[in-house]
């Protein structure tokens, strides 16, 4: 008789027996009332046993590190072959602002940069529109021209140093993937040298966040895959998407709705590639996540063990992926910025350093860690310092990165693992019966999704259900809150101004208008729109003056919020 | 007292819409009659709070705003002559920026973990000052 499982029949009738008697005896008495549940609301047993794995075949439903269904992690070796990229972010001010913070970043240690762009950016308005006042160089960096960008990454061997350019909406990544594209040209570095990952995602621009002014689902779905069409041609080491599971968890998602709606894009994605005549290999060896990693500590890293193995089934079984380099999920992990209040803020290290273990035990290929002045501003140099340092910390002193997946094996853990997989497929199949992602989009299921479930966990916190130690538990007498240094923006409208009055003297005007007037006939048409984007922003056309034409020819959408 | 009606804007272009909604939906639960605007600038925040005729303006923002954005609401009250309305604001706001626009008018202004009650004590307090002050 072949042995198919973890246990057999009988041992686990000897586990079951001795289960029951032990909570007749031993357990009797013992308080064990009340309901335990994971933030997802996956019911918490008092104690794990092998009868709960007993339908697990290690060998099928685990497996080895590197081999499928990559429960245990995408390479053979995991951390000891490479460490998870130390990736924190940067991004305020001016460009010229920015680059010094990276290259802080990177003389301390950090192996890879990733940027953020302030919301101007981010919404494509050049720096001198009015509706960019007040936000020029906040929460991000400022990028109006490929000069920006050149001045961004002053310095920095971009065909050494991998980039993510957390460019948040399709319509953000077009035009300065472009920029990038051409600084390279320029600084003649080969396409195919280039790492690095552009967020992308529609998602972003038409449900997670909001704006005055928004692209049409379909339409911004067409851009992002515009990018990842080009990419997956042209850039053999670039991850032209990362499906961000981060923002919706943010936004207002529990663990497996994240999950879920990020691999729900991937699928919508996949099919459009193969449409456009490219083989499911070209793209997906290429696309990459994006996880949020909060609080439940054993959920989170379940998690990220359960996404690689849907991930796995769906891109080998569904799309019958031929190489195994297809089928990994990758992703890249960010802590929680919500689970950071702003009362006793020090305290938020203690919380970013626990879910920065949760991410390297879940497996990840990058990290960033969350600074303790979350709820205040960007971070100070010295808070982005300490985060650098728990990283590092975790990485040297602890040991965890030394053996593969070490938690493999926890009858919770495994259990969990099973049930996560179990409800993210059956979210999957939810939105794929809708139609797909984009139509979960455009009829607002998505959004009311989200929005029911931040009202849900606000009223909890309101009610002390969901903890929060110093806030609605263990209250100090005077909440402390204010005895931190909070990072001050450097002025910068003025400045992105001035170079915005010199760039539109000295650019060949007519030259820009004829490649803008060329976006517009390619947007109007199903051909890919990068490589007139790219000509484009070589002549020094604006961010900005892109996504204007953007704007008007694909078409705005009203954000269905009650 | 009647109901208390208040409009909800994000300010300007800040896309982090789950604060703004979940208070105003809190709002509503403690009987506050509340339209949600979505993502406004200060001339749109400003008419459409007078055509809405509403008590209360409570502007969101965790993007850095709030102290050019947030104070240019208030002024485009008082060029207008409306003396009625209370404006608040909440977010990602660093407490050194929080005189400055106690200074500008803003009456209220709640940082991350303010808790519900409060906001609605608050909103109710200065609301009743205001109609106390302009009978």
């Amino acid at each position: 008789m072949t042995v198919n499982k973890c246990y057999d029949k009988e041992y686990i009738q000897a586990v079951v027996q001795e289960r029951t008697k032990w909570e007749q005896e031993t357990l009797k008495g013992k308080n064990d009332t009340g309901d335990y549940n994971t933030y997802s609301g996956i019911p918490i047993k008092l104690i794990y046993s092998p009868e709960d794995v007993s339908d697990i075949n290690y060998l099928e439903d685990i497996g080895f590190s590197g081999q499928p269904p990559f429960v245990r992690g995408v390479y053979p070796n995991m951390y000891r072959g490479r460490l998870f990229t130390v990736r924190q972010l940067a991004g305020f001010g001016a460009p010229e602002d920015c680059n010094k913070r990276i290259k802080f970043l990177l003389d301390h240690g950090a192996t890879g940069a990733s940027l953020l762009f302030d919301l101007p950016t981010i919404r494509g308005y050049d720096s001198d529109s009015p509706e960019a006042e007040g936000n020029v160089g906040q929460c991000g960096s400022a990028i109006d021209s490929l000069q920006d960008i050149e001045a961004l990454f002053d310095g920095i061997d971009i065909a050494k140093v991998s980039s993510s350019i957390v460019t948040h909406l399709p319509s953000t990544t077009v035009p300065i993937l472009s920029m990038y594209l051409v600084m390279a040209e320029k600084r003649g570095v080969d396409f195919k040298d280039l790492a690095g990952t552009n967020q992308n995602d529609f998602i972003m621009e038409t449900a997670v966040g909001s704006g005055p002014e928004i692209l049409n689902p379909r339409q911004s779905f067409r851009l992002q895959c515009d990018a990842v069409e080009y990419a997956s041609r042209y850039l053999p080491r670039w991850n032209p998407i990362s499906f961000n599971g981060y923002n919706l968890r943010e936004a207002g998602t529990n663990a497996i709705q994240e999950v879920a709606i990020a691999i729900a894009n991937a699928i919508q994605t996949a099919e459009e590639m193969i449409k456009r005549g490219l083989t499911i290999d070209m793209v997906a060896r290429r696309m990459s996540f994006f996880w949020d990693l909060c609080n439940d500590f054993f959920e989170e890293i379940a998690k990220c063990r359960a996404s690689r193995k849907v991930y796995y089934d769906i891109i080998k079984n569904r799309f019958k992926a031929q190489e195994l380099r297809s089928c990994l999920m990758r992703f890249h992990v960010q802590t929680a910025g919500i689970s950071l209040p702003a009362i006793e803020p020090l305290n938020n290290i203690a919380r970013s350093a626990i879910q920065g273990l949760a991410a390297i035990l879940g497996g990840a290929q990058s990290l960033h860690i969350d600074s303790y002045d979350e709820a205040f501003s960007a971070p100070t140099e010295s808070a982005a310092l300490i985060s650098l340092r728990t990283q590092q910390i975790l990485q040297n002193e602890t040991n965890v990165c030394n053996t593969v997946d070490p938690l493999a094996g926890s009858y919770y853990v495994e259990s969990l693992t099973e049930e996560m997989v179990k409800r993210i497929n059956s979210y999957i199949e939810e939105i794929e019966k809708m139609g797909g992602l984009v139509k979960a989009v455009e009829t607002g299921w998505l959004h009311q999704e989200i929005a029911n479930h931040a009202y849900q966990e606000q009223k909890g916190i309101e009610s002390g259900e969901n903890k929060i130690v110093g806030v609605n538990c263990f209250n100090a007498e005077e909440a402390q809150s204010a005895e931190i240094e909070v990072f001050e923006y450097p002025a910068t409208e003025e400045r992105q101004k001035a170079k915005l009055i010199e760039l539109r003297k000295n650019r060949d005007n007519e030259k820009v208008q004829a490649c803008l007037n060329r976006v517009a006939e390619v947007c109007r048409t199903s051909e890919n729109v990068m490589p007139t984007v790219k000509e484009a922003v070589r002549e020094y056309a604006t961010l900005g003056e892109i996504q204007k034409v953007f704007r008007k020819e694909l078409g705005l959408w009203k954000f269905p919020l009650i | 007292m009647d109901k208390i009606r208040v409009l909800v804007a994000k300010l300007g272009l800040d896309i982090h819409w789950r604060g703004a909604l979940s208070v105003a939906k809190l709002l509503r639960d403690a009987g506050m009659e509340v339209i949600y605007v979505g993502n406004q600038f200060p001339e749109a925040i400003v008419n459409m709070a007078i055509q809405e005729g509403v008590d209360v303006i409570g502007l969101s923002t965790l993007a850095g705003n709030h102290s050019t954005l947030g104070p240019k609401v208030i002024k485009l009250l008082q060029e207008k002559n409306i003396n009625d309305i209370t404006v608040v604001i909440g977010g990602v706001i660093p407490p050194v920026d929080i005189p400055g626009l106690k200074a500008a008018g803003m009456v209220e202004v709640f940082t991350p973990n303010t808790p519900i009650d409060t906001i609605v004590k608050l909103i109710k307090k200065a609301v009743r000052e205001k109609k106390a002050a302009s009978a």
